[in-house]
């Protein structure tokens, strides 16, 4: 050791034993979430340190730290090749605090590790926002608060001294309780980043591909990211017209959907036959790393350079690689033209794994119906009125998803009721495809635009019918209605989450075991609506209906002063208000006249305790003992010259142990 | 570090500083106007981290990191109230201990009751650089600390700039207040090494063969060694001492009384020379003599005992000064 740190300023081994448990049960749960080698490293320093407490011999030295720090660098740069970003970031900050806790010499090292401590797990949000886990930290801050008390005002020893500090810990917690609620709902979010930390090579991942196969949407659908931004030049349109087209998948082999096959021409869009409803707009992309631009259904009017595809696909001449503003018309009322050939031996295409309840299903609709039109109703309501969730995270599904969704598993979202509704329409023989883009949008009020997130990505299809061209079919629309109307991601999870089984003739613990999953569902959902989720259009929806909604986010920021100041002032009138008397002698006194009034024997007002004492023994000779004494403690400490300490807290071990009765 | 921190924008802001007021006994209650508070380096860097995680929270639109960061700052803004009122209403007493000579360190007890019914934690009590350790207080109790404080000159050690402070509970914010107190130290003149030998002056009934001034019988007093003294009366514990060659003094016939007087002392400084007379007080009462003080104005009259001990020694601290 290099420098002799002064005894009072040295932290206390269980301290630093504290410390390192903290974080040792900080890293467990990053194990999952961060490279391997950096785990081993920061579980490797976790033991060592606490190996220390036991063998002072083996914490090491000043000239080992260097080699040690640079070993954790490494050990990062090894795994994630970078240092910034949202992974790397949280790998390097957990080894580096892990790092600090060997060189904890001094109380102050002790406080820094506490307060870093609180990085350190609200990184872990940004890889994983489970009520568990968060029930799981919170626990861990509490423990971290519960160590900063004991480093500041420790109170006895061993387990005392721990209870001690919990207590202080829980207690400031729950005294706060109010005030995190306050700025929680209250404090104004931002509607888009500021700045993006994810790595250059994450930038390609984020946009969509031009195929789509079960689980190829996941990643978009949980990501918050904005995909672009539209300001409309007239009203924006409502939700349900909102639907962004992106690329055109016309092609599967049974599980992967695909573009329009490569040797065949696509050509160029024929002119749209009736176009009305137009509306002009303008998108600002996020970089998407792939050449198509998304529209509103149907484009009218696409920006020079790029091109409307014979399936109204628009594609710009390059991939977008950096933010592109574009400017659109598209008609939100509209006919397409005819169908040629190619097109309609590609819309009927089939993959082989069609199944035979697959075509049993269609043909007994067929039966029903007259029509085509009214076939793609009858699979509507199909979906709508078999139990059907809508999930964001569905059962993994095999070699044949589209048959296991409609008749095993039947949980999924958009892209499992695309593909499977267009499988059944080809099997009735309609030329149908499958349209990727992006559904609704955020109205973000302070900027007036749209703000379209990946969590927005949605998969439709279109059928084409004769004399009404290719028109649009919305399947997921047909199990939740809630999704036409609004937007939010976990809106829909709400929607999905009433499980329809006939519950009268299945045993009472089955019921029960429903019950409860029912209950853990809605606890998730309503973790998601409220917790994960409570974004700006909810803040600005709370506004709306205190009316302050015109307020917009000033109407916000102003609710957040006057409600955190009046927690704050209502728990200071709290704490301050004074209970009784301000004199503890003549609290004590007041309890002991109080005892007497309740038998009869109130104190009138103006008489003085000997009198008082001499009348009650006049009146209870039985009481002539306690009350006697009690005035022998308490005359000299009121009056005389030179009160003892212990003489209050004898008067109130006394007045404890006085319980008169009536006779 | 942090506390010790005594320094002149210190000094500069506690004589701007609202003191609270004290009643007839001494004791000055904490009230609320009195609590100054700010935050402590730990509770700035709480800070900064507070602004970080907010701003990334925010900007990586998780709510959850938001609520966490929402968490530490409120549970931090409560623990400032706690700060805060953990000196609310606390009563201090200060009471200056037993006088001391200068060069010594002056003890002041310091007495903390809690007049809310609260348990109050790492209290401490702080004047000039020196601080006592954190005093737990539980609820309605009273506890004493004392501190020492070092005598920077004769006559009154002042307990000004007592400053009562606090962390409690999470180190985050540092809550003060400088109760005023009226307690003071008497601090005696410090005693010279050696100091020559006072008069003794001859009791009422003399010896009839005369006053020899010196015998073999009683001892007098030390007086320096001149040459040709026995080494017999060498005072080998004082030279043990280091305080030179003193040689034990007998009187024979002649009581044991003499006048420690200021005027039979050379020209001296006065510091100086109140510090030879204190030695002379201190050694006159060691030996058991009668004594009496004379100081230009004041005369303390012949005596003997602990009382009249201090009664001079006080008056030589407040020589010159009241």
């Amino acid at each position: 050791m290099a420098k002799v740190v002064p005894q009072a300023e040295r932290p206390r081994p269980s301290q630093v034993a504290s410390m390192t448990l903290l974080l040792g049960l900080a890293w467990l749960p990053l194990i999952s979430d961060i490279a391997p080698r950096v785990s081993v490293f920061t579980g490797f320093l976790l033991a060592l340190r606490l190996a220390s407490l036991r063998w002072l011999v083996l914490l090491p030295g000043r000239w080992l730290m260097l080699p040690l720090t640079v070993a954790g660098m490494v050990a990062v740069l090894s795994d994630y090749k970078t240092f910034v970003g949202r992974d790397a970031g949280a790998a390097l900050l957990a080894t580096m605090l892990v790092l600090k806790l060997l060189e904890m010499h001094r109380v102050r090292d002790l406080r820094v590790g506490t307060l870093l401590f609180g990085f350190l797990l609200v990184s872990q949000f940004l890889f994983d926002q489970s009520p568990l886990r968060a029930l799981y930290l919170a626990l861990l801050l509490v423990l971290d608060f519960a160590l900063m008390a004991d480093l500041t005002a420790r109170v006895g020893e061993g387990r005392r001294a721990l209870i001690s500090a919990l207590r202080i810990a829980g207690r400031l917690c729950l005294q706060a309780l109010p005030l995190v609620l306050v700025l929680f709902v209250l404090f104004p979010r931002l509607s888009s980043p500021l700045w993006s930390l994810s790595q250059q090579r994450d930038r390609g991942q984020t946009g969509m591909s031009d195929w789509m196969e079960p689980g190829s949407l996941d990643r978009l659908v949980l990501s918050p990211e904005p995909a672009f931004r539209a300001r409309f030049d007239g009203p924006v349109p409502p939700q349900d017209k909102l639907y962004w087209r992106g690329p055109v998948i016309w092609h599967t082999d049974g599980r992967r959907w695909t573009g329009w096959p490569a040797g065949l021409p696509l050509g160029v869009a024929e002119r749209l036959v009736d176009t009305s409803e137009q509306v002009a707009y303008q998108v600002e992309l996020e970089p998407t790393g792939k050449p198509w631009l998304f529209v509103l259904d149907m484009p009218v009017r696409v920006p020079d350079g790029a091109r409307i595809l014979g399936d109204f696909q628009v594609k710009d001449s390059t991939a977008v690689s950096d933010n592109r503003a574009y400017r659109a018309v598209s008609a939100l009322s509209y006919e397409t033209g005819g169908l040629d050939l190619d097109q309609e031996s590609v819309g009927t295409q089939l993959p082989e794994n069609i199944t035979e309840r697959m075509r049993s299903l269609v043909a007994g609709w067929q039966r029903e119906v007259g029509s085509r039109e009214e076939l793609v109703h009858r699979a509507l309501a199909f979906f709508r009125e078999e139990p059907f969730h809508y999930t964001l995270f569905p059962p993994k599904l095999g070699a044949n998803p589209a048959d296991e969704f409609l008749f095993v598993t039947r949980r999924g979202f958009c892209e499992h009721y695309a593909g499977s509704f267009a499988l059944l329409m080809r099997i009735a023989g309609i030329p149908t495809r499958i349209v990727l883009g992006y559904m609704g949008g955020e109205h973000n009020p302070l900027g007036d635009y749209l703000i379209v997130r990946q969590s927005d990505a949605h998969a439709w299809v279109e059928v084409w019918l004769r004399g009404r061209g290719w028109i649009r079919v919305d399947p997921t629309a047909a199990v939740a209605p809630e999704r036409i109307e609004r937007s939010d991601l976990f809106e829909v999870l709400a929607a999905g989450a009433p499980l329809r089984f006939r519950l009268e003739d299945v045993g009472t613990l089955r019921r029960w075991v429903h019950d409860l999953d029912l209950l853990g569902d809605a606890i998730t959902t309503g973790w998601r609506d409220w917790v994960v989720g409570l974004s700006r259009t909810r803040q600005q929806q709370m506004l709306e209906t205190l009316g302050l909604g015109h307020l917009r986010a000033y109407g916000l920021a102003l609710a957040l002063i006057v409600a955190a100041g009046a927690v704050l002032g209502i728990f200071l009138a709290v704490l301050t208000r004074r209970t009784g008397s301000r004199d503890p002698l003549e609290r004590i006194y007041t309890g002991f006249c109080k005892r007497l009034a309740r038998i009869g024997l109130p104190r009138r007002p103006g008489e003085g305790p000997l009198d008082f004492a001499q009348r009650v023994t006049a009146a209870r000779p039985d009481l002539r003992v306690p009350v006697e004494s009690f005035m022998a403690v308490y005359l000299p400490q009121r009056y005389g010259a030179y009160p003892r300490p212990a003489g209050r807290r004898e008067l109130e071990r006394k007045l404890r142990r006085f319980r008169p009765r009536r006779r | 570090m942090g506390r010790a921190r005594g320094s002149r924008l210190e000094r500069w802001f506690s004589s701007l500083a609202r003191r609270p007021p004290i009643d007839s006994a001494g004791v000055a209650r904490l009230g609320r106007r009195y609590i100054y508070i700010l935050p402590t380096r730990p509770g700035l860097l709480l800070g900064a981290v507070f602004l970080l995680m907010l701003l990334g929270s925010l900007n990586y639109q998780n709510n959850l990191a938001l609520l966490f960061t929402f968490l530490m700052g409120s549970v931090a803004i409560v623990g400032m109230l706690h700060t805060w009122l953990n000196l609310l209403d606390l009563r201090v007493l200060v009471r200056g201990g037993p006088p001391v000579f200068f060069g010594q360190d002056g003890v002041f007890c310091i007495t903390l009751e809690d007049d809310r019914s609260r348990v109050r934690g790492d209290l401490v009590a702080r004047m000039g650089k020196r601080e006592t350790t954190p005093v737990h207080l539980q609820r309605d109790a009273t506890r004493s600390v004392s501190i020492a404080v070092a005598t920077t000159h004769r006559g009154w050690l002042v307990a000004d700039q007592v400053r009562i402070e606090t962390r409690y509970p999470l180190g985050l914010f540092r809550a003060w207040s400088y109760p005023p107190s009226n307690a003071r130290i008497r601090v005696y003149p410090r005693p010279a090494e050696r100091s020559p030998v006072p008069i003794p002056v001859p009791a009422m009934k003399s010896s009839e063969q005369g006053d020899m001034g010196r015998g073999a019988d009683d001892f007098v007093g030390p007086r320096s060694y001149r040459a040709g003294d026995s080494l017999r009366h060498l005072d080998w514990k004082a030279l043990a001492r280091e305080r030179g060659l003193v040689v034990k003094q007998f009187g024979g016939d002649r009581a044991a009384q003499v006048w420690i007087d200021w005027d039979r002392l050379p020209a001296l400084e006065t510091e100086l020379r109140l510090s030879l007379l204190c030695r002379q007080v201190l050694d006159a009462a060691g030996q058991g003599l009668r004594y009496g003080l004379m100081l230009p104005g004041i005369l303390v009259p012949m005596g003997q005992g602990e009382i009249h001990k201090h009664r001079c020694l006080e008056s030589l601290a407040s020589f010159g000064n009241g």
